[in-house]
């Protein structure tokens, strides 16, 4: 079990807003949606990628020297790197001394994951942290996560499973035991718009969450507030009353931003972040009133 | 209470100590007396005086003829010794500073400045560590204080023991506190004349009336009390006061009389806090003014009190760099002081350190103090700490950890000055493995020790009279019991610190070494001597590849933090055991305050990829950018060492974004990591929390931006005071941590 492995982006430590406490963060990749916001959009493929950030490129063409698929090429001075050409042999990483090439996405397995999270566990105990499994979404890559849970419990640590519920029941329910809280995107509460932003209905999300709230899992909810996609108040009430015959611990509201654009040119994948503003203090505030109002107990 | 807004007073304040304006008729200015010091000095020795007697009588000259002033804008008197790198005492104490090279420790003095120069380490003689008893001092007043010190020169005189140098001591010591009070009846006597009916003078000259007589009675002249003897002490005896004190446990019986007793309302109580700590906000010294909060009491609980809270907002309101707070932290520290502080320093108000109380019981139990010493301790300085009351610290020396590497790649031979260094190393020729070069930087860390020592030793005890602390000594019983000077060997403890400076660099740099010429056998050493010796030109490519090594401190890789380990627990092993030269001990500390810019500045290229006359990491802290892991993984490789080696002081400095700790689970992320550390005896955390995007807003656009504060070492200075360079530096750290 130990020696299955998954592609991950790296780890983030000290994670604080990943789940309860001082956490580890493991970002596995993978993701049965396409939000046009996402802000990981990284984490999408389940393939490792390898992105280029043209602004950190000193144009020392040590790259092209290593790279035998011609993806690397000087014109008028200028690097111009061919995503179509990339084998992804990873070399040019490797020579880049700028970090102008970074690879998203390494095979880690569920001994070298277990390690990683161990090395703050004391961190845990003291702020009632421990590990979270985010994505992409985690149950892709199920096997592993199933795996790196079980040990992670075995050592008694806190477990929180980020997912997008978009998923095969059967996965939910083998996780059920193994999970100490589950942090839910929802995204849209009406499943046309909802097919419309992330690419996929949300029928089978919200027979998922039905299903972890009659088997008392503890959840999180987690709304991104997307001025213009998903704001409204119509779609907020809907929220609220559909979140609200659910046995849901918190509702958090995250704001959009549009920080992560420039990975969607690195990646040289088409940039489908809405151009919106992030929602306004009073928006945010506004729309916390409104799902307080069915009952639910919401962060900001 | 004649309080008014402090919004109409803030103005004066914050000028108060920058651009004063002294009535000439008062006296003579800084300066004059500055520049007359030297003659009036030389004619109090040529009557013979004793060393404590001059230094007094240079004291009561000052007071007697310096310019003062007193403002309806102000609860607190002006003095007219307002320059510290010119305090008018200065000349007398060059004066003996000058005939100590030339006759006690002349045979030193080449070869000390020499290895000053040559960026090896640093030796100094230090008068700005010295913490008095304020529990005493405030008990006691002025002339109580004056009163103590002649009855103990009765005891002395009674058992036999009043020689002719502890009468000179006693009479240093009765001069400086009957001019001490006797100012107090100038100030008095111009404010009268000055402002007869002004109804906040009346109640400056009421409060200053009273501490003529006896000791403080209420919250204003506890706070006039501290003010008084910090002025006397630090601008006119040259003795820096390195804390004012336990702020919130000195001052809650008189805040809490006076509240039930009806003499100051809670808004009165702020008013004057507000005043107080603005005197330092103006005052502005680089290296900030230290108080501290909080503490356990004997019983378990917490010092920490509805005072403490009042004095954070109060600060936290007035946004100023300085001065600078302290906060020991316990299991019992109370939530709602933590998460102010947290909140504060979040919001970049974060002239803040966290001292961990266990964490100081672990050090100083080990080095053979009593629980009770530990639980009491002050702390002083950045976040030094020491027996309250009873001890005097002095920093020393200062080593330099990169220069030893430096050193082997020269044979022995200091490129910055052409000196020899002679010692038991290898020759570069003869290194043959990893452990050979490891035992070649060690004999050049003990030589560098035992130079540091040996010439502390000899100028540190010539201490007591180049400087006699007279005030000092005042406040210090066991100085009045043996007769004997507070600051030199009158305090039941008397240590000197090493401090040290560079250690995540230098474990970098022996991690480069080891890979490149001992485990890869890519270079040879001599060809890695070439490359530093040109200072990586034509060898860019090589030395990007060491700095994105992943063999680097901070990032808790065992295999490389317990090199850290090693080389501290060598140095505190050769250090410890030494005495100083005022019949105390040495203790290592682990913070470098500037001198990981100062001994950058003097040494050549180094293995770890650092170019010639780059800095050097600071205190324990990894070197900049080589932290890859975040926080945790940090904390994971700084505690790798031992705390008890470093009893001076066991600091860890941390840069976040914002983002990270947003939030209620923000605060509570940083209260367990602070815990955390601590439960590894980390002994002082502090934090720099700010976006990369408002560094660069505030570098162009400097007017915007002028309450912004960057937390340097143990002091914080604003981000729009820093040089460029200093600045772009911080803006690099911060882009570093987005990544």
């Amino acid at each position: 079990m130990e020696k299955l492995s998954a592609i991950m982006l790296a780890p983030k430590r000290f994670a604080v807003h990943d789940g309860p406490g001082i956490r580890t963060t493991f970002f596995i990749k993978g993701c049965p949606l396409k939000c046009l916001w996402c802000h990981n959009p990284e984490s999408i493929s389940s393939a490792p990628q390898i992105a280029f950030i043209e602004h950190k490129c000193s144009n020392c063409a040590e790259c092209a020297e290593v790279c035998a698929a011609n993806a690397h090429i000087f014109e008028n001075g200028r690097h111009i790197f061919h995503h179509k050409n990339c084998i992804q042999c990873m070399k040019c990483e490797n020579v880049c001394s700028n970090k102008a090439m970074k690879i998203y996405g390494r095979k880690i397995s569920v001994c070298e994951a277990l390690q990683i999270a161990l090395e703050d566990i004391d961190f845990y105990k003291e702020s009632g942290g421990g590990v979270t499994l985010s994505g992409g979404e985690p149950l892709t890559q199920s096997e592993f996560t199933f795996a790196l849970l079980a040990a992670l419990k075995e050592k008694s640590i806190h477990t929180a499973l980020d997912t997008c519920c978009f998923v095969q029941q059967e996965k939910l329910r083998q996780s059920l035991p193994l999970t100490d809280i589950f942090l839910v995107d929802f995204k849209h509460a009406n499943p046309e718009m909802h097919r419309k932003l992330t690419g996929q209905s949300n029928e089978i999300i919200k027979q998922n969450l039905q299903f972890l709230s009659d088997n008392n899992a503890k959840i999180e909810i987690r709304i991104p507030l997307v001025p213009n996609c998903n704001t409204d108040n119509v779609n907020i009430h809907e929220t609220g009353k559909f979140l609200s015959t659910l046995n849901i611990e918190t509702v958090k509201l995250l704001s959009y931003h549009s920080m992560a654009r420039s990975k969607y040119v690195s990646l040289n994948m088409p940039d489908t972040m809405p151009i919106t503003a992030p929602p306004s203090n009073e928006m945010i505030a506004e729309i916390s009133d409104i799902l307080k109002s069915y009952g639910l107990n919401v962060k900001i | 209470m004649p309080c008014i807004n402090y919004k109409k007073d803030e103005q004066y304040l914050v000028n108060k100590f920058r651009n004063p304006v002294f009535d000439p008729s008062t006296g003579m200015s800084n300066n004059e007396l500055r520049d007359k010091m030297k003659e009036v000095a030389e004619n109090f020795i040529n009557q013979g005086l004793s060393r404590p007697e001059v230094k007094a009588a240079c004291f009561k000259y000052i007071c007697e003829n310096m310019q003062i002033d007193v403002d309806p804008h102000d609860f607190f008197p002006m003095f007219g010794t307002w320059i510290k790198p010119l305090r008018p005492i200065g000349p007398l104490i060059i004066i003996w500073y000058d005939e100590m090279w030339e006759k006690q420790c002349k045979d030193i003095a080449e070869e000390y400045f020499k290895r000053n120069e040559s960026g090896i380490s640093t030796v100094l003689l230090d008068f700005d560590h010295s913490v008095p008893d304020w529990d005493v001092l405030l008990e006691l007043g002025f002339p109580g204080l004056r009163d103590r010190a002649e009855e103990y020169r009765e005891i002395h005189r009674k058992n036999g023991t009043l020689t002719q140098k502890a009468e000179d001591y006693f009479n240093g010591l009765k001069i400086t506190a009957t001019a001490l009070i006797d100012t107090i009846g100038r100030f008095i006597d111009f404010a009268q004349q000055k402002y007869p009916d002004d109804p906040r003078i009346k109640a400056e000259i009421e409060c200053l009336k009273h501490l003529q007589t006896g000791s403080p009675r209420n919250t204003y002249e506890a706070l006039q009390f501290i003010y008084l003897y910090f002025m006397f002490g630090e601008y006119i005896d040259h003795f820096q006061v390195r804390s004012l004190g336990n702020l919130d446990r000195l001052l809650y019986p008189y805040y809490k009389r006076d509240l039930a007793e009806e003499r100051f309302t809670y808004e009165d109580i702020r008013e004057l806090l507000t005043h107080f700590l603005m005197q330092w906000g103006s005052i502005n010294n680089y290296w900030g003014h230290p108080f501290y909060l909080g503490g356990t009491k004997a019983d378990g609980t917490t010092e920490y009190n509805e005072l403490s809270l009042i004095i954070l907002d109060v600060f936290d309101k007035l946004s100023i760099p300085t001065p600078k707070i302290q906060l020991k932290i316990a299991k019992n520290t109370p939530h709602e002081i933590f998460e102010k502080a947290c909140d504060m320093i979040r919001r970049g108000h974060n002239s803040i350190v966290f001292v961990s109380e266990d964490t100081i019981k672990h050090i100083m139990t080990h080095h053979g103090y009593t629980e009770e010493e530990a639980r009491t301790c002050r702390i002083s300085g950045c976040y030094e700490f020491g027996v309250y009351g009873k001890s005097n610290g002095t920093g020393a020396g200062n080593i330099n950890l990169l220069k030893p590497i430096e050193l082997i790649f020269n044979d022995g031979v200091e490129p910055l000055t052409g000196m020899k260094i002679s010692c038991d190393a290898l020759k570069l020729s003869q290194i043959k493995t990893f452990d050979d070069f490891l035992a070649s930087y060690f004999e050049y860390i003990k030589e560098a020790l035992e130079k540091i020592i040996y010439y502390a030793n000899r100028t540190e005890s010539q201490l007591g009279i180049i400087n006699p602390a007279n005030i000092f000594s005042l406040s210090c019983e066991n100085s009045l019991e043996t007769a004997k000077d507070a600051f030199f060997d009158g305090s039941v403890y008397c240590n000197s610190g090493i401090s040290l400076t560079g250690i995540a660099s230098v474990v970098d740099a022996l991690m480069a070494v080891k890979k490149l010429v001992f485990e890869d056998k890519e270079l040879t050493l001599s060809q890695f001597k070439e490359i530093l010796a040109a200072n990586w030109q034509g060898h860019e490519k090589l030395r990007q590849r060491i700095l994105q090594s992943p063999l680097k401190y901070g990032n808790g890789i065992y295999e490389v933090d317990k090199y850290a380990d090693i080389i501290t627990s060598f140095i505190a092993d050769f250090v410890h055991p030494h005495k100083n030269g005022r019949g105390g001990t040495y203790g290592v500390s682990g913070h470098c305050a500037r001198s990981f810019i100062l001994h950058g500045a003097k040494t050549g290229a180094t293995p770890d990829g650092r170019a010639a006359g780059e800095e050097m990491s600071k205190n324990c802290s990894p070197v900049m950018g080589m932290d890859r892991k975040g926080v945790t993984a940090m904390i994971n490789s700084m505690t790798t060492m031992q705390a008890t080696n470093m009893p001076g002081d066991f600091p860890l400095d941390v840069m976040m974004h914002p983002a990270t700790v947003k939030g209620e689970e923000g605060i509570m992320a940083m209260k367990a990591l602070i815990y955390t550390f601590f439960a590894k005896h980390g002994h002082a955390i502090h934090f720099n929390i700010f976006d990369p995007e408002t560094l660069v807003d505030a570098q162009k656009n400097p007017e915007k931006y002028t309450g912004l504060q960057i937390r340097v070492c143990g002091w914080n200075v604003h981000f729009t005071d820093l040089a460029k360079s200093e600045q772009d530096f911080y803006i690099k750290r911060a882009f570093n941590i987005v990544e």
